[in-house]
């Protein structure tokens, strides 16, 4: 058989162990031990256990459950209200008002929990009663979370570009740089549009805005500032090669941890217990999809499916731009249905050698691949933010919270389109703050 | 069988407790780490390792924890759009595939365990601890994983809320 053959069989039994509903860990798990034992017999089936704790062997990889635990600090609190306020006191004159704070606020509890769910989940409690409550359609209001929110896998830090800078051997703090004025432009695109929807409605935005006095708005800001000054802590440690980014996390964790408790008087055992619950729930189940793609990643490698794809498709010779169409578009496709941790490690021994081939920048890449991973965010069948949004406010049918966030999948294509054209928005910042890359 | 099931649950919960315990322990020495090696100025020498196989050691000990509480994310879609007998067929299914990839992975990590055990093997740094430490946390956890999945086989269902991908 040829590893292409093989490649087919892989991926046929892997989509029929996903659809079977089985977790993603175990379900690369078992298609690699099949296909290990139907290609090289029962002996190779030995370095099983020594692949999977391999997997997890490295000090990089410790960030990963560090910003689970730094976010869900954050989330568990009432941090994420504050924050909001506080964009709401000093924004409330900006035409928009009400739909920039949020956009707002969702950005920067982005920067503090790299995780998309939780970014929804923060703001959108707060904002999308207050959006209601003063007028804003529920498309809007639930719309703009759920793209917001989507925000949270691009602006550093981001648990998905720590995976994918540990599946790609490409540095994790070149990525977080890069995803700065990307995830910048994102939140830019999605503000004019909420502007121009608001407008189309025939919103009047300032009317609706109160006044704050210079009290009210500076009162709010010591609850606030000292998690964007963590923020800045870890982007400056990180692009200025100070400490790793475990380093970074793990410190980054504990400080959160004491300013949520200090701040909020948490004292108790028990909020606190179930915030590492929380992020002993998330980590775990990311770890283990780590883990089992390495064994993944082993077995395509040692079949050569790996290899082979990429020959293939040099030997196809279609313009590149072509090609990262065609990338793009199973990207989304995978996105639409899996988590976006696991599309990367599946994927990213695939796809890197072909992309370094046509000549593209990696970390570009990283960018191009984690917007597209944000669309599978707030697209059926398993748009996770459309959920959480729904859970949060029942009353709103899916539908119209899906016919909310569309304009902004729209946002999201058309960034693809802008960064594809004008790739220095995604190079230039790493380039002018730590060099060219290596 | 009840006592059975409740037995396997509370070991799944308490399997959680130690990989909360082990997160925070990771947590705390990385900082200390920092502190010692850039405020202080001292070189480390157990600390790296120290976290990373507690995180090792949090990951497979938690993983019965997080099957116990439907944490391991998969796509529902099928599941969910089928009626309940076939659903929970299809489920049994899907459990069994995955209890026999838990299981090879248990088997052949206690050997290596048992080789690395047997044979006085140490870690390749400078802390030189017997490996056989940071190995024990695979096969323990993949074995309460499969036990975990054989109550999730016998176990009437109850309907529950699936869990929604992370």
């Amino acid at each position: 058989m040829s590893p292409l053959e093989i490649g087919l069989y892989i991926f046929i039994a892997l989509m029929a162990l996903f659809a079977s509903g089985m977790p993603i860990a175990f379900a690369l798990g078992a298609v690699s031990v099949a296909a290990l034992l139907f290609t090289e017999g029962t002996s190779s089936l030995d370095i099983l256990g020594e692949t999977f704790f391999a997997g997890l062997n490295s000090f990089t990889l410790v960030s990963i459950p560090m910003f689970i635990l730094m976010g869900s600090a954050v989330a568990s609190s009432p941090a994420g209200k504050d924050l909001y306020e506080a964009l709401d006191r000093w924004l409330n004159r900006v035409p928009g008002g009400l739909v920039l704070s949020n956009l707002g606020a969702c950005s920067i509890f982005a920067a503090l929990s790299g995780s998309s769910p939780a970014t929804c989940a923060a703001i959108g409690k707060m904002g999308i009663p207050e959006m209601r409550q003063r007028g804003y359609p529920p498309e809007i209001a639930t719309g703009s979370i759920a793209a917001g929110g989507t925000l949270g896998i691009l602006i550093p830090p981001s648990i998905t570009m720590i995976v994918y800078g540990i599946a790609t051997e490409t540095s994790i703090g070149r990525l977080f740089i890069a995803g700065i004025l990307p995830g910048l432009l994102l939140t830019g695109l999605f503000m004019l549009w909420s502007i121009y929807a608001c407008w189309r409605q025939g919103l009047s935005l300032k009317s609706m805005a109160d006044r704050y006095s210079w009290k009210q708005k500076f009162e709010v800001l010591p609850r606030v500032l000292p998690f964007l000054a963590i923020i800045a802590g870890i982007l400056y440690v990180l692009y200025g090669g100070v400490a790793t980014p475990s380093e970074a996390a793990g410190v980054g964790a504990l400080f959160c941890l004491v300013l949520v408790v200090l701040i909020y008087r948490m004292f108790r055992a028990k909020p606190i217990i179930s915030m590492f619950r929380d992020t002993a729930k998330e980590s775990v189940m990311i770890m283990m999809i780590i883990a089992a793609s390495e064994l993944f990643a082993f077995t395509l490698s040692l079949t050569f499916v790996t290899q082979s794809i990429a020959e293939w498709i040099s030997m196809l010779d279609v313009n590149r731009w072509v090609l990262m169409a065609m990338i793009n578009a199973f990207l989304l496709v995978a996105g639409f249905f899996l988590p976006p941790v696991a599309v990367i490690l599946m994927t990213a021994p695939i796809l890197l050698p072909i992309i370094l081939q046509a000549g593209f920048d990696p970390y570009w890449f990283a960018v191009i691949l984690t917007i597209n991973m944000e669309i599978g965010l707030i697209t059926p069948p398993v748009g996770l933010n459309l959920y959480v949004i729904n859970g949060i406010a029942p009353d709103i049918r899916l539908q119209t919270i899906l016919r909310g966030s569309l304009p902004y999948v729209m946002c999201m294509v058309l960034a693809i389109v802008i960064l594809c054209i004008f790739p220095g928005i995604v190079t230039w910042l790493p380039t002018a703050l730590m060099g060219p890359a290596l | 069988m009840n006592i059975f099931i409740r037995a396997v649950e509370a070991a799944s919960r308490l399997c959680g407790l130690v990989s909360m315990v082990l997160l925070a322990a990771a947590v705390i020495v990385v900082s200390e780490m920092v502190f010692v090696r850039y405020v202080l100025g001292h070189s480390t020498i157990w600390q790296t390792e120290f976290v990373i196989y507690s995180i090792i050691a949090s990951t497979f000990i938690g993983a019965p924890y997080v099957l116990l509480l439907h944490g391991h994310v998969g796509v529902d879609l099928l599941p969910n759009a089928l009626a309940r007998g076939p659903a929970r067929l299809l489920n049994i299914v899907a459990s069994l595939i995955a209890l026999v990839f838990c299981a090879l992975v248990a088997w052949t990590s206690g050997h290596f365990w048992y080789e690395a055990f047997s044979r006085g093997w140490t870690t390749e740094t400078v802390w030189k601890i017997p490996l056989w430490i940071p190995l024990l946390p695979l096969p323990l956890g993949m074995i309460m994983t499969c036990l975990q999945y054989v109550v999730q086989i016998v176990k009437p269902v109850e309907p529950t809320q699936p869990e929604a991908l992370s």
